[in-house]
């Protein structure tokens, strides 16, 4: 599953650690979702939505192989 | 931390301190009796220092980390059943590792040795997985 946390993070100017407080999880989490290591739960999903002012499907997309 | 992670019911960061606060008291315990210091029965020694081990390192294993959430929460499951099957994996194996190099299919490990073994491997499998995500 593809996703464009990064870029969200970049619009937003928001670090790592800034966006992994906001949702209460670790930094290294947000990192290996970036990374697609770590595919999210729905409920960090959508917390993540809403951080970014977006629906799930903005920045999370499926791939062939999922 | 969500409704999953409240269920685990994991105990406070501060029972880490007390962990390794055990587990110091056992190697000084060791040393004082190694040095006759402390004239003790070396069966009792070992008895002692081995439930003393095991308990820390139970309470490590069930304490909580300053950050929990999800990812973690997988880990430490992952990490859980991979320490089991290892330990299967051991009580299988080793009565033919001992029939191969000592010539004897009599498993001599006992089940304190074992669940110190499963713990240290499940620490490792944290540690590993922490670092590959």
């Amino acid at each position: 599953m593809k996703n464009t946390i990064k870029i969200q993070r970049a619009i937003k100017d928001l670090t790592q650690e800034a966006l992994a407080k906001k949702i209460s999880v670790s930094r290294q989490t947000i990192n290996s979702i970036e990374k697609n290591r770590y595919v999210p739960s729905t409920v960090l999903a959508l917390k993540i939505s809403e951080v970014f002012d977006k629906s799930v499907n903005e920045i999370f997309e499926l791939e062939d192989e999922d | 931390m969500n409704k999953i992670q409240k269920d685990l019911l994991l105990l406070p960061v501060l029972f880490k301190k007390i962990a390794f606060g055990i587990m110091v008291l056992c190697v000084l315990f060791v040393v004082l009796s190694l040095s006759k210091v402390l004239t003790i029965e070396k069966g009792v020694v070992k008895t002692i220092t081995s439930s003393g081990l095991l308990m820390s390192l139970l309470l490590l294993a069930i304490t909580r980390n300053k950050t929990e959430d999800e990812r973690t929460l997988r880990i430490r499951l992952q990490a859980f059943a991979a320490s089991f099957i290892y330990g299967v994996g051991v009580v299988i194996i080793e009565p033919f590792i001992n029939l191969l190099f000592d010539n004897n299919f009599l498993s001599d490990k006992g089940v304190t040795e074992l669940l110190i073994s499963m713990f240290l491997f499940y620490f490792l499998m944290v540690f590993i997985m922490k670092r590959n995500r």
